[in-house]
């Protein structure tokens, strides 16, 4: 079987449709299956990510050839962010192999596939009405896996979460269905050539639709009051696939949307704005949680803030930057989510008084969780401080003095609700002793990403080489005509 | 015209059925509503006047004399997601009874910001 990247939406599809199927067979095999599917993506990813970034690889989905078919385009940033989550989501599995022991654990698996299925769709897929297919499959999953637990406040937060999501799914159809109405396409490519001619009023219009439509998803402001109920009454694997994969995948959507249609400089500094706004409001909110991961929420909130002000910056320093801390996030939230989740468990409370000492109890997982903290905060042997350096770099560059004020003022913020978590597991009074180990699996896929999070904080030029053309293929928006029309490819060869 | 005056009028009653109502199924039944507006709306931008189905099912029927497929087709895909949140949302309400024993939301909000 030759390697291709529909693999990355087939693969987890089928399995997910399997995992009932092998559940009535063994329950213990269904365990497995996940982990040897993002195992089997990850090896997919790895061989196809040289390819991507020499040439981007355009699938026609049923030989169907652009505008009209489906198309799938795996270029750098593509390619980029599909490894990304295919590592996530192992490392995720690894986590839940021992933490969801729970009866309907091959739900658990089955829904996680979907998340995974969705997420890579939504990166890969060049069809607007394609992404959002992908974006509700996501979506449908998300809010089935924060009633897991089928407690009171699940499904509570669930059900939040479905009402939110719904109007956000209703508003970007409404916006793919104005957009077919003026371009009478739904190729990415094709509508982003066509969208010049499309009077300014109705565009405006449409980029509003989608701002409050993946907005929603995305966490920026206003609307993402789903979020910290979700993360916090999910699983803590849950909270980890949200704010490492889910939110991931979104902002791409967003920024991939915006670059492509709408004209941009007028609208980023909107974009600057909303972040500054959501990163500022998050920080805040998180300063006076009691909850361990409802502090987490609004931290991944504030974080994703800072994403949109770098990507607002419209440079390509600053896209660069922007996807840089995506990274960084990604790695430093699932480990927090998975050292905080175990801190829960052993505590016996979701609050953060309930942590006094578990530091001297539990020092592996402490460990992690501390060293989770200071990764995020950024300081300087760890990967957070490049990916804030080189965004309040990007930021001075812009001229843009207030922002990069309150970039340090949030930062500061941040470092006193972290360090009050990580004051009170090690200097605080021992209080109960809890005789239940963390599992070794745990362990494991906290060690995995510790070590990842040291190396590019050691090594930041690693990252940043795969990153240059990823940024430069967002910021390209002909190129990525070109490409995904199949237009000129003459011209095509003499660009490359 | 008449087709997208109805479905305005159909998203703007399914928003205020959500915002408004207090009993949580009343509020699935709004999202439902803005659904089939919103696949109404679909529908009426791929109509055109007098056209048929845009099957080839007589001899010299040209592409003109048809209806935008497309649109179609879309909506097919929108009806099952549309379906699918749903039976998702429902299953919740189901679970929200099950706990609280009461259906209006004002009793049920217990988590904040």
């Amino acid at each position: 079987m030759s390697l291709s990247p529909v693999q990355f939406i087939a693969v987890p599809l089928f399995a997910a449709f399997l995992i009932p199927l092998i559940g009535k067979a063994s329950k213990e095999t269904v365990k497995l299956v996940p982990g040897i599917v993002l195992l089997y993506l990850s090896y997919v990813a790895l061989n196809l990510f040289p390819r991507g970034l020499e040439r981007p690889i355009v699938e026609h989905i049923a030989g169907f050839n652009p505008p009209f078919g489906i198309t799938l385009y795996y270029g750098p940033l593509a390619a980029f962010l599909t490894t990304l989550v295919t590592l996530i989501g192992f490392v995720i599995w690894l986590y839940s192999y021992k933490f969801i022991i729970r009866e309907p654990f091959e739900k658990y698996y089955m829904l996680f596939m979907l998340l995974i299925t969705g997420s890579t769709g939504i990166i890969l897929t060049g069809d607007i009405f394609n992404m959002f297919v992908f974006l509700e499959i996501t979506a449908i999953a998300a809010y089935s896996l924060t009633a897991f637990l089928r407690d009171k406040d699940g499904a509570e937060a669930a059900f939040k979460y479905l009402l939110i999501g719904s109007f956000s799914s209703t508003f970007v159809l409404l916006a793919i269905l104005l957009i077919y109405m003026q371009t009478g396409t739904l190729n990415l490519a094709d509508i982003a050539l066509k969208m010049a001619d499309v009077p300014i009023t109705m565009k405006i219009f449409i980029l509003i639709l989608f701002i409050t439509g993946l907005g929603i998803e995305a966490e920026i402001f206003p609307l993402n009051g789903w979020a910290p109920d979700a993360y916090s009454q999910a699983p803590s694997p849950v909270g980890a696939v949200f704010g490492g994969i889910v939110v991931k995948a979104t902002i791409y959507a967003l920024m991939r949307i915006v670059y492509l249609m709408f004209n941009f400089h007028s609208v980023l500094h909107f974009f600057v704005i909303m972040g500054v706004i959501t990163m500022l409001i998050a920080e805040m909110s998180a300063m006076r949680q009691h909850q361990i991961k409802r502090m987490l929420a609004f931290s991944s909130i504030g974080q994703m803030g800072l994403v949109i002000i770098a990507f607002g910056l419209g440079t390509e320093p600053g896209v660069r930057a922007a996807l840089f801390q995506m990274f960084n996030h990604a790695l430093i939230k699932t480990l927090l989510f998975f050292s905080a989740g175990y801190l829960v468990f052993h505590s016996g409370s979701k609050h953060i008084s309930a942590l006094d000492g578990l530091g001297r109890d539990k020092p592996l997982t402490s460990f992690f969780f501390a060293f989770g903290a200071l990764a995020i905060i950024g300081l300087p042997p760890f990967a957070g401080f490049w990916s804030k350096l080189y965004i309040l770099l990007s930021v001075a560059d812009a001229h843009l003095v207030t922002v990069v004020v309150l970039i340090l003022i949030s930062a500061v913020i941040e470092i006193v609700y972290y360090l009050r978590v990580v004051s009170r597991l090690y200097f605080k009074r021992e209080t109960a002793t809890d005789v239940r180990r963390t599992p070794l699996s745990g362990l494991a896929a906290m060690g995995i990403l510790a070590v990842v999070i040291l190396f590019v904080g050691l090594y930041p030029n690693t990252i940043l080489d795969w990153l240059t053309p990823a940024a430069r293929e967002l910021m390209n928006t002909s190129e990525y005509i070109r490409t995904g029309l199949h237009l000129n490819s003459g011209l095509l060869s003499i660009n490359f | 015209m008449i087709y997208y005056a109805a479905s305005i009028l159909l998203i703007l009653i399914g928003m205020y059925a959500v915002l408004v109502k207090k009993n949580i199924i009343k509020i699935v039944i709004g999202l439902s509503i803005i659904d089939s507006g919103v696949h109404l709306l679909f529908i009426a931008i791929g109509y055109v006047k007098d056209a048929t189905a845009p099957i080839y099912s007589r001899p010299g029927l040209e592409a003109g004399q048809m209806v935008d497929p497309v649109p179609q087709a879309l909506v097919l895909t929108a009806i099952v997601i549309g379906l699918a949140v749903t039976a998702v949302a429902l299953s919740l309400v189901i679970r929200l009874y099950d706990h609280h024993k009461t259906l209006n939301i004002n009793r049920i909000r217990k988590l904040k910001w």
